[in-house]
């Protein structure tokens, strides 16, 4: 079986073959088989791979070694809150389950929908243990803070979560690196009423892939709010794929990247108004140092019978802060209803010279005005992230005056 | 009488290298302590290239000439240290700065010229009191200073706020650009009163205006005409009454 699935690997690189060894390991299962085929289909997507032309897994991940660093400090942790770790050698659930919240592991694996569309999502699916399901039921809000760290070589994560209907989850997730590659599969499931608030801090060395993908389906009325700040990795890719499955069903898909010096980070969202009258917000907003790069890549589906009254914005904004950074954006919107408000708006540029004689004009020191800058300019990314808005701000501060 | 800036000879030019302009050519004036001075002149003389020369803004070079603050080149210098030398400007256009409060933007910059000068930062309680103190002197609405730095407020709005922040900073030298465009007289008035406080024995000020107007309420101790990038007439507070009368024709004229 591992060798017919190798063959479907075109050329594949020595990392690739060590995925396949890794995922032979498992006892033969053909939902798992299912998953490693979709990702062996494209194997480590490269440029030639549709959408992902800009972040090339292909030639970024060389080795599977773990890497020397270890993971980084957790700016979301809150004394308190209940913690689930993800490492290399499995999860670490919580000392104390929150009530609500029910956690089942299974050994066998779960099916993933959508699978083709997300390869890495499949990769993470295919080389996790087994399923961890988090069943959130209605009553008071649950929180949950999960961490996803080294060391090791590869931590490949998946989880599921199902909120009930009228149950609310906040959710934080730190992915801190760690691992030479981090591959993490999160699912949720909103059922009528449900709301999801998604707080999630990425950060990872500039010799780690990382890559944190998460699906997201909502039934009528459901609610979520997602907010993202990553600072990137070697490689490192969030992506999120999102379907209003049920008339009234409204998301917010906020995220800030700041990519500093041989450090990437993409954002990629997907979102399918697959029900009538559902609300789409999506804001990005990044800021790229020289040898940095920012990926954003946005789209909107809106079909023609079950998309009509979609009410959908997408903004894209990009500071590119010095010569050398870059910046790639493909905002997308199909639509084929008719009857629909959509918007979309994508920049790129420097800092306003103008603003920046202002504040030197009354005595604020170049880098020290670059930096308030930038941090007004992605703060806005970051205003709907409730409880840990403070915390990321904090952490693009610390990165900005770093930068300067 | 001591002098603190001295401008003598100064050329400068705006643009490219090779599309470059030349807006001041060969411009001298002085202002000693503790005087006052207005600088007139029509449109395109040269009066705001003249504000942003002094204060270090990119876009203009200088060709020629010197520009010093208390006997230190100034040109020399990056904005951020001509600011801490106590250079202030009053913007004819002032900044919109999103995501940036009043009063966060001001206290930053307070701090970042305490430090510049190896003073200790202010604290929070005495920064506020003094922030109450100058925004009552200036009728300004507290709520104003909570809001990102001149965004949505009116133009009459955005000139007091520069006159607040400079009362809240204290600089030794002013250079106002046309402080009193977009004021209604209700407003100059009050503007002219947050001026008029901070005239003190070891302060100087130039006041850049195209009308006699604001002059009735910061009284000059010396008017220069601006023309064609240098001062073609200088004298009392007379003389703005005279341009106001005659025009700036007529002055020019007399000056050929």
């Amino acid at each position: 079986m591992s060798t017919a699935l190798k063959d479907i690997i075109r050329n594949p690189t020595v990392a690739e073959l060590e995925l396949v060894a890794r995922y032979a390991a498992f006892k033969a299962d053909p939902r798992r088989e299912r998953l490693f085929e979709a990702f062996a289909r494209t194997g480590l997507p490269g440029r030639r791979v549709e959408g992902w032309r800009w972040t090339d897994f292909k030639t970024a991940v060389t080795s599977l070694e773990a890497p020397q660093a270890a993971p980084a400090r957790d700016p979301l942790a809150r004394e308190g809150t209940a913690t689930l770790r993800f490492t290399p050698a499995g999860y670490v659930p919580p000392a104390n389950v929150p009530d609500g919240l029910r956690l089942v592991a299974r050994d066998d694996v779960q099916a993933m929908s959508g699978a083709e569309a997300a390869p890495l999502g499949a990769l993470a699916a295919a080389l996790s243990p087994g399923t961890l399901l988090a069943d959130v039921s209605a009553g008071a809000p649950v929180r949950l803070h999960m961490v996803f760290a080294g060391p090791g070589a590869i931590n490949a994560a998946r989880i599921v979560f199902l909120l009930r209907p009228g149950a609310e989850l906040h959710v934080s997730e730190s992915h801190l690196g760690g691992a030479a590659f981090s591959a993490a599969l999160i699912e949720f499931t909103l059922n009528k009423g449900a709301r999801l608030h998604r707080s999630v801090y990425q950060t990872g060395g500039a010799v780690e892939a990382q890559a944190i993908t998460a699906l997201i389906e909502q039934d009528a009325g459901a609610e979520s709010v997602q907010t993202v700040l990553a600072l990137g990795a070697k490689i490192a890719r969030l992506e999120t794929h999102l379907v209003h499955r049920e008339t009234g069903s409204k998301a917010t898909l906020n995220a800030a990247y700041l990519a500093g010096a041989g450090l990437a980070a993409d954002i990629t969202t997907h979102v399918r108004h697959g029900a009538p009258a559902c609300i789409t917000r999506q804001l990005t907003k990044g800021a790229v140092l020289d040898g940095g790069r920012g990926v954003f890549q946005g789209k909107f589906l809106v079909p023609r019978t079950s998309g009509q009254q979609t009410d959908a914005t997408m903004r894209h904004n990009a500071l590119l802060l010095e010569e050398g950074a870059e910046v790639f954006a493909k905002p997308e919107l199909e639509i084929l209803a008719d009857d629909v408000q959509c918007a979309h708006g994508n920049t790129s540029g420097a800092l306003d010279a103008a603003q920046l004689f202002y504040l030197r004009q009354r005595g604020i020191p170049l880098p020290q005005a670059r930096a308030m800058l930038t941090e007004a300019f992605i703060a806005e990314a970051l205003e709907e992230a409730g409880d840990h808005q403070d915390a990321l701000r904090a952490e693009a501060q610390a990165w900005l005056s770093n930068a300067s | 009488m001591r002098l603190m800036l001295k401008i003598e000879n100064l050329s400068a030019s705006v643009g490219d290298a090779d599309a470059a302009k030349g807006i001041l050519n060969g411009l001298s004036l002085s202002v000693p302590a503790g005087e006052v001075h207005a600088v007139m002149g029509p449109n395109g003389a040269g009066k705001s290239t003249l504000s942003y020369v002094l204060t270090g803004r990119e876009g203009y070079t200088v060709t020629g000439g010197a520009a010093t603050l208390d006997g230190a080149d100034l040109l020399a210098m990056s904005p951020e240290t001509r600011a801490a030398k106590g250079l202030f400007l009053s913007f004819q256009y002032p900044v919109e700065i999103p995501g940036v409060p009043v009063m966060t933007f001001v206290r930053t910059a307070m701090n970042a010229l305490r430090k510049a000068r190896g003073e200790a930062e202010i604290s929070a309680p005495d920064f506020i009191r003094k922030s109450r103190d100058v925004a009552k002197v200036l009728s300004l609405d507290p709520e104003m200073l909570k809001r990102p730095v001149n965004v949505g407020f009116s133009g009459g709005e955005k000139k007091r706020l520069e006159i607040y922040q400079m009362m809240m900073l204290e600089p030794r030298f002013m250079v106002l650009d046309e402080t009193d465009s977009g004021l209604d007289i209700d407003a100059l008035r009050t503007v002219a009163e947050g001026v008029n406080a901070l005239r003190a024995p070891d302060r100087g000020m130039l006041v850049i205006t195209h009308y006699q107007r604001l002059l009735d309420y910061i009284k000059p101790d010396k008017v220069h005409v601006l023309a064609k990038g240098r001062i073609i007439k200088s004298g009392g507070p007379e003389l703005a009454h005279r341009l106001e009368a005659e025009g700036y024709d007529g002055v020019q004229a007399e000056a050929v």
